[in-house]
C-alpha cells in the first residue's frame, strides 16, 4: 500500500518537475514551429536524434570538453534545421504543396535521420556520458540531484529567455506578427522567411538542450526521439495550437499527472496515461484547453453590479 | 575391347561400393545449425558478443577436424530480441536453411519460436534465457542454461539467510524475462522467512522509474532485487540512488556486465549478481578465452557467463551430430534430440559439465559476485 506521506508527495513533485524539463523543451520547440511556420514538424524527432548523436560523437569519439560538445551539437542541429527549412519546406511552399504532403515529408525526414544514425552509430543504447549518476543531496527529506537542478535551471532560463525575446526583441515581435498572419506581416515589410528561419534556429536551441538533459540521464538509441515526440505533440494539442507557453505548461502538467498517477495505479501502467490524454485531447479538446475563456467568465462573474 | 572391359569393371565396383554405404554418409557437405541472436537493437551489445563466442566455438570444432571430416557451419540470423523478428528468423532457418537444430536466447524469442520448433520437429536449444516457463515449452525445446529458479532462488535465499535481510522490494521488467523470475524471487525470499514489501513492474520502454522507486522508498525495504535487462538495469539503479535509496541491490546474471560499473561508478558498489558459469579459478580454459577477448576486442565480453555458454553451444551440437552420424541415422531434429538425450552429459570447456534431461531443466552451481572497489569479485558459491 503506497503511503500518502508529505515528504513522498513533495519528492514526487520535485522529481516530476525535474523530469518534465526535457519534455517542456521539446514541447516548446515543437509548439514554436507550429505557431510561426504553421507546420506539424514531425521532423523534430530526426533533429533531436541528430542533436544527441552530434554531442555524443563530440564527447565520446572526439573527446571534446562538454561545453564544446554542446556547442558542436547545437551547430549541427542548427545546420540540419535550416537545411530542412531552406531546401525542404521552401521548395514545398513554392510548389503550393498540400498539408498532407508537408506532414509526410516531415515524417520521412525523421525516419531517414533515424536510419542514417543507425548506420553510423548502431543500435546499442548509449548515454551521453560514461556515467549516468549525478551527486545527490537530501534537503528536508527530499532527494535533489545536481541533474535535477541543472534541468530546472536550464528550462527556466530558456523559457523565460524565449518569452522576453518574443515580447521585447524586434525580431521576436516580427516572429509573432508572422505567426498571426504571414501575408499581412510581409505587407508591412517583415521578412516571413527570416522569421521561419529564426523559429527553427530557436527550436534547435531547445532541442539541443533537451537532448543534453535526456542523454545525461538515460541511454538513447536512434529511434528514442520518435517516442519522445508523442509527449510533445500531446502537450501542444492540450496547450492549444499556437500557444507556446500553454503547451509548455501542459507538458509540466502532463508530466506531474503521470508522476502522481503512481499513487493510484501500478507503476507499469504509467505509460498509458500519455495515450489516455491523447485520446481525450483529440476527442474533447481539439483546440486545446481554453483557460483564457474561463478567466474571462470568472472576471465577468466577479464584476460588481453597477 | 580391353578398355571397354576395364570401364565396365570400374562402373560395377563403384556401384557396389555406393550401394553398401548410406547416401548421407557419403555427403561431405558442412553440418549446419542455426543461431538466432540480437545483432541489432537494444540487446545487441550482449547478442553480438555471444555470436562472437559461438563463432569461436565453431572454430574450435573445425580446428580439430570437424565432425567425421565434415565442417560445422553456423547460420546466424538477427532476432533483435524481439518475438516477431525471432519468428521470422527461425522460420528461415528451418524452411530455407533446413537446420535440424538451432540455438537462441532471450525469453520472449525462445517462447515465441517454441511452437515452430515443436511443429517442425527441429531441436531448439535455449542458451541464456532464464524464464522458468522455458522448461514447459514442448518436446523440442531444451535449455542448456539454468533457468531463473536456480540462480534467482539462490540470490533470494542468500539475501535473507546470509545477509540477514528481512524485507525486500522486487522490481522487474514487465515482459517474459521479468514476470516469472520476479515471482521466483518473491516466493524464494518469503519461503526463506523474509517479506516482500514492494513488488513493482516497469514498462520495457520506460526511461523514468521515479514513481516506482518512490513506492519502494515508502516501503523501506532492506534489500532491492531488480530483474531487468542490460539496458534498463543501470538506469533503474542510477535513479534509485538519485532518489536517496541506499539499499543494497541484487540482480541476476544480466547484471554481470562491466558496463554497469562504468555507467554507475560508485553507485554500483555492493551490487550482487549471479553467474552460472565457472570463473577462472574453476575453468583453466577460461583465462585463455578472456585473454583472447582482450587481445582481439580490447575488452572482456559483455555478459561473460553467457558467452561461455554460447561458446560451448556449438561444441554440444557437434557432439550430437557426431552421435547421429556414428549411428547412421538421418540428420534431422528428431535424431538430434535423441542424440542429446542419449549423450545426456556434455563435458564442455568453458561452462563446465551440462546434464540434459527429460525435465528440460539444467542444474548448475550458482556463483554470486559483488562489486567491490569498482570490480566484480566473488562473493559466494551456492550448490
Amino acid at each position: 500500500m503506497f503511503m500518502f506521506d508529505a515528504v513522498v508527495l513533495a519528492q514526487i513533485l520535485w522529481t516530476g518537475l525535474a523530469t518534465s524539463s526535457y519534455m517542456v523543451l521539446f514541447t516548446i520547440a515543437f509548439a514554436l514551429v507550429l505557431k510561426v511556420v504553421k507546420l506539424w514538424n514531425f521532423a523534430q524527432a530526426g533533429l533531436m536524434a541528430i542533436a544527441f548523436y552530434a554531442m555524443f560523437a563530440a564527447v565520446n569519439q572526439f573527446q571534446w570538453p562538454t561545453v564544446v560538445a554542446v556547442a558542436f551539437g547545437l551547430l549541427v542541429t542548427l545546420a540540419a534545421s535550416l537545411a530542412f527549412e531552406i531546401y525542404g519546406l521552401r521548395t514545398l511552399r513554392a510548389r503550393r504543396t498540400s498539408s498532407l504532403m508537408f506532414f509526410i515529408f516531415t515524417l520521412v525526414c525523421s525516419e531517414f535521420a533515424a536510419y542514417a544514425l543507425t548506420f553510423i552509430f548502431g543500435t546499442e543504447p548509449a548515454p551521453l556520458f560514461a556515467q549516468i549518476v549525478s551527486p545527490v543531496r537530501i534537503l528536508a527529506g527530499i532527494a535533489v540531484s545536481d541533474w535535477d537542478l541543472l534541468a530546472v535551471a536550464v528550462t527556466l532560463v530558456l523559457t523565460i529567455g524565449l518569452a522576453l525575446y518574443l515580447r521585447l526583441a524586434r525580431e521576436g515581435q516580427f516572429m509573432v506578427a508572422v505567426a498571426d498572419n504571414a501575408d499581412l506581416a510581409e505587407l508591412y515589410g517583415i521578412n516571413a522567411k527570416r522569421a521561419f528561419g529564426a523559429a527553427f534556429a530557436i527550436a534547435s536551441v531547445f532541442i539541443c538542450a533537451g537532448m543534453y538533459l535526456y542523454g545525461a540521464r538515460t541511454a538513447v538509441i536512434p529511434t528514442t526521439s520518435l517516442q519522445l515526440m508523442l509527449f510533445a505533440v500531446i502537450a501542444t494539442l492540450l496547450g492549444g495550437m499556437g500557444n507556446v507557453f500553454g503547451a509548455a505548461f501542459a507538458a509540466v502538467a502532463l508530466s506531474l499527472v503521470q508522476s502522481y498517477s503512481v499513487l493510484v495505479i501500478p507503476s507499469r501502467w504509467q505509460g498509458l496515461i500519455v495515450y489516455a490524454f491523447l485520446f481525450i485531447t483529440i476527442l474533447f479538446f481539439p483546440r486545446g484547453v481554453n483557460t483564457s475563456g474561463w478567466a474571462t467568465r470568472l472576471r465577468v462573474r466577479r464584476a460588481p453590479a453597477s | 575391347m580391353n578398355r571397354q572391359r576395364r570401364d565396365v569393371l570400374k562402373a560395377a565396383v563403384a556401384t557396389a561400393l555406393a550401394a553398401g554405404v548410406p547416401a548421407w554418409a557419403q555427403d561431405r557437405s558442412p553440418l549446419k545449425f542455426g543461431l538466432a541472436m540480437p545483432l541489432t537493437g537494444s540487446q545487441s551489445a550482449f547478442g553480438k558478443d555471444q555470436v562472437t563466442a559461438a563463432q569461436w566455438g565453431v572454430e574450435s570444432v573445425n580446428a580439430k577436424g570437424g565432425i567425421q571430416g565434415r565442417k560445422l557451419e553456423m547460420i546466424v540470423l538477427d532476432t533483435q530480441a524481439d518475438a516477431q523478428v525471432g519468428i521470422n528468423a527461425v522460420n528461415r532457418l528451418i524452411s530455407v536453411e533446413k537446420v535440424p537444430v538451432f540455438i537462441t536466447a532471450w525469453s520472449a524469442v525462445v517462447k515465441a519460436v517454441a511452437p515452430i520448433a515443436n511443429r517442425e520437429k527441429v531441436l531448439e536449444l535455449s542458451v541464456g534465457a532464464n524464464s522458468p516457463d522455458i522448461a514447459k515449452l514442448g518436446d523440442y525445446v531444451f535449455t542448456t542454461f539454468p533457468l531463473a529458479d536456480v540462480d534467482v532462488t539462490a540470490v533470494a535465499r542468500y539475501a535473507n539467510q546470509t545477509l540477514g535481510k528481512k524485507t525486500a522490494a522486487v522490481l522487474y521488467i514487465n515482459n517474459d524475462t521479468g514476470v516469472e523470475a520476479a515471482k521466483v524471487y518473491r516466493d524464494a525470499f518469503e519461503k526463506a522467512g523474509g517479506k516482500v514489501v514492494a513488488y513493482e513492474a516497469y514498462d520495457p520502454k520506460a526511461t523514468d522509474y521515479s514513481g516506482m522507486l518512490l513506492k519502494v522508498r515508502a516501503a523501506n525495504p532492506e534489500m532491492v532485487h531488480i530483474h531487468g535487462l542490460i539496458t534498463d538495469l543501470p538506469q533503474v539503479i542510477a535513479q534509485m540512488r538519485q532518489l536517496g535509496l541506499t539499499q543494497r541491490v541484487s540482480s541476476y546474471s544480466a547484471g554481470y556486465n562491466p558496463n554497469i560499473i562504468k555507467q554507475l561508478g560508485p553507485a554500483a558498489e555492493g551490487l550482487i549478481v549471479t553467474s552460472l558459469a565457472p570463473g577462472e579459478k574453476d575453468s583453466p580454459e577460461l583465462s585463455a578465452y578472456i585473454e583472447r577477448w582482450k587481445k582481439q576486442e580490447g575488452r572482456v565480453p559483455n555478459g561473460l557467463p553467457y558467452t561461455q555458454y554460447l561458446h560451448d553451444g556449438p561444441i554440444m551440437v557437434a557432439h550430437m551430430f557426431d552421435w547421429v552420424l556414428k549411428n547412421n541415422l538421418p540428420i534431422n531434429g528428431e535424431n538430434m534430440r535423441r542424440a542429446m538425450l542419449t549423450i545426456k552429459r556434455f563435458e564442455l570447456p568453458l561452462s563446465g559439465p551440462v546434464e540434459v534431461s527429460e525435465t528440460h531443466q539444467v542444474v548448475k552451481p550458482v556463483y554470486l559476485l559483488t562489486v567491490e572497489k569498482g570490480q566484480f569479485v566473488p562473493l559466494a558459491t551456492v550448490n
